[in-house]
């Protein structure tokens, strides 16, 4: 079903779902920086999960725009006769 | 993703609704809620036995008891904030949320991202010291983002709303929303010691630190806990009886004046310190002034049962958002009494005040909380209603007997205490040493401990209650309420 397409469809959609993605680089990057220049046990913790967070985040959104372009295909597949 | 296709109105566009993020708040929500009531019963027992500090030092109250707090606020309350703001929103303004999928997943893997290194944060020894808002400047800096983009999507969901009228729990939730930023930067501006480290300073110093910190302290309560919750009593309690507020203009009037008086209140948290005297007072004029938005606010939650009293006996999530309404009357009794001077230096940092605060966040927070996912639930995973109805029942009288035993157990050790620390004998010496009221308090611990128990054993049946009813067989989903019947919104 269409949404709001008027304001903000689809296509927006997902063009604020790349910019998301593309913003775990800078934050998986600043938490690498974190925890190699750390000076205690805190910011080195938080820095290393900093790291692991945006890049589990950012595989997660990979996954979750081809499998919605997965599903598109499948779903205006029209019924193919055999014989 | 749910379709309301024509339901709120022929001229309106279908919408489909992002509710896999409002599912995944509500599952982050009660997982908190156990956590923080666990957590809670433990230090419950460390005060009433100390060997339960077992001598480690990530066991002890100092460093658990923020685990428990932030649990209990930040990690339960504001999961249902979030989802139920989520929800609330989209239905009421019917349009989609703004941002895309990624962009409310972000904020509610960040957001949990952020409860659990606050708590590792804390276990590990690293705190501001500051009541309420403990994570070091990076925690602080990284909950900023969240929360921004919070504001985005809820605002950007608002400006492309296909209703007209923005409904009166959106104005709630957006007062939370905004006051809580400012007070979260506000509150902790500070200064790192090192780019490379946690340990970081505060800009202010002394009397003026004190005050930010109360500042911040008290509209955390007033903000986030009242605020936000009103927001969610405002949608649910009208959808769960089937009928409109009792009245909105009395809604809209208790909006504004709460948000007006609650700003100035923070200082009532400073009497007898070397804060301005008339700082003092203005604080506990504002804390009196109080009593009427709070309870116009009460009184409409409840009058909105207006011919629907009968569903209480059948309906144990209504019951329990009604009776946090009660709750919410009660405590906002009890804190502008608190906030009188002379009340005050009997009530100050004695029992009485973990008693008042726990009434808030027991019977308040956790009981609105409580009615709205009892009413979400079903909703959100298609079902006609929870797995055991029975279970629910069960779950709101344990907790009310929790609520009960904890909150008369702590006003009699506080006033107990209040009492023994000012009581002189004829030669005007004080009439008891510290440890004398210490030894006199051990037995309501013990009953607080039991009443926190009560309420973890009800958090623990609605656990079950949830996860039987999502697991379980798909069943017909719950009847909606007639297109327009309600300004409440579909």
């Amino acid at each position: 079903m269409a949404t709001n397409k008027g304001h903000f469809g689809m296509n927006g959609e997902a063009m604020a779902d790349a910019l998301v993605g593309i913003l775990m680089v800078p934050l998986g990057l600043l938490g690498l920086v974190l925890a190699s220049g750390a000076v205690d046990g805190e910011m080195y913790l938080f820095g290393l999960s900093l790291a692991a967070f945006c890049a589990a985040f950012g595989f997660g959104v990979l996954k979750r725009h081809y499998d919605a372009a997965d599903r598109v295909p499948a779903r205006i597949q029209r019924p193919v006769p055999h014989v | 993703m749910s379709e309301a296709a024509g339901v709120a109105g022929a001229s309106l566009v279908p919408v489909q609704y992002n509710e896999d993020v409002v599912r995944k708040f509500i599952i982050a929500a009660m997982f908190w809620a156990v956590v923080a009531f666990a957590v809670g019963v433990y230090l419950a027992l460390e005060l009433s036995w100390p060997a339960f500090n077992l001598g480690y030092s990530f066991t002890n109250f100092g460093r658990l008891r923020p685990v428990h707090t932030s649990a209990a606020i930040f990690a339960f309350g504001g999961s249902m904030l979030f989802g139920t703001a989520f929800y609330v929103v989209q239905r009421t303004c019917h349009a989609r949320l703004f941002g895309g999928p990624a962009l409310a997943n972000f904020v509610f893997w960040g957001y949990q991202f952020f409860i659990v290194m606050a708590a590792l944060s804390y276990v590990m020894g690293y705190s501001q010291g500051r009541e309420y808002a403990e994570p070091e400047w990076h925690l602080d800096l990284w909950l900023t983002l969240i929360w921004v983009l919070f504001l985005v999507i809820f605002v950007g969901t608002l400006l492309r709303r296909q209703e007209p009228h923005i409904y009166v729990a959106n104005w709630f939730y957006l007062a939370f929303i905004v006051t809580v930023a400012m007070l979260h930067i506000g509150n902790n501006l500070a200064v790192p010691v090192t780019f490379y480290g946690a340990k970081s300073y505060s800009a202010f110093s002394g009397v003026q630190d004190a005050m930010i910190q109360w500042w911040y302290g008290h509209n955390a309560v007033g903000f986030f806990l009242t605020a936000g919750f009103l927001g969610m009593m405002y949608y649910f309690i009208p959808k769960a009886a089937n009928r409109p507020i009792y009245s909105y203009r009395l809604s809209i009037v208790h909006f504004w004046s709460l948000i007006f008086l609650y700003i100035w209140a923070g200082p009532h948290h400073l009497h007898y310190t070397a804060l301005p005297d008339w700082t003092q007072t203005l604080g506990m004029a504002f804390s009196i002034m109080l009593w009427m938005p709070s309870w116009g606010g009460m009184i409409n939650g409840i009058m909105t049962l207006s011919g629907a009293w009968d569903k209480l006996r059948t309906d144990p999530g209504l019951r329990f958002s009604v009776t946090a309404v009660g709750f919410y009357g009660m405590a906002t009794f009890e804190g502008p009494v608190m906030s009188i001077r002379s009340v005050n230096s009997l009530s100050h940092y004695t029992d009485w005040g973990i008693g008042h605060v726990h009434s808030g966040s027991l019977g308040w927070v956790a009981f609105i909380s409580f009615g709205a996912m009892y009413y979400l639930i079903p909703v959100l995973w298609g079902r006609a209603r929870m797995y055991s109805v029975r279970l629910m029942a069960w779950h709101y009288w344990i907790a009310t007997l929790g609520i009960v035993f904890y909150i008369s157990a702590m006003w009699v050790a506080g006033i107990m205490q209040g009492l023994m620390w000012r009581a002189y004998d004829s030669f005007g010496f004080l009439q008891y040493s510290f440890v004398e009221s210490v030894v006199a308090v051990h037995p309501y611990y013990v009953i607080r401990m039991i009443g926190g128990l009560c309420f973890l054993a009800g958090g623990l049946m609605m656990a079950f209650n949830m996860a039987m009813t999502i697991l379980g067989p798909a069943t017909a989903p719950r009847p909606s309420m007639p297109a327009r019947a309600a300004l409440a919104g579909e």
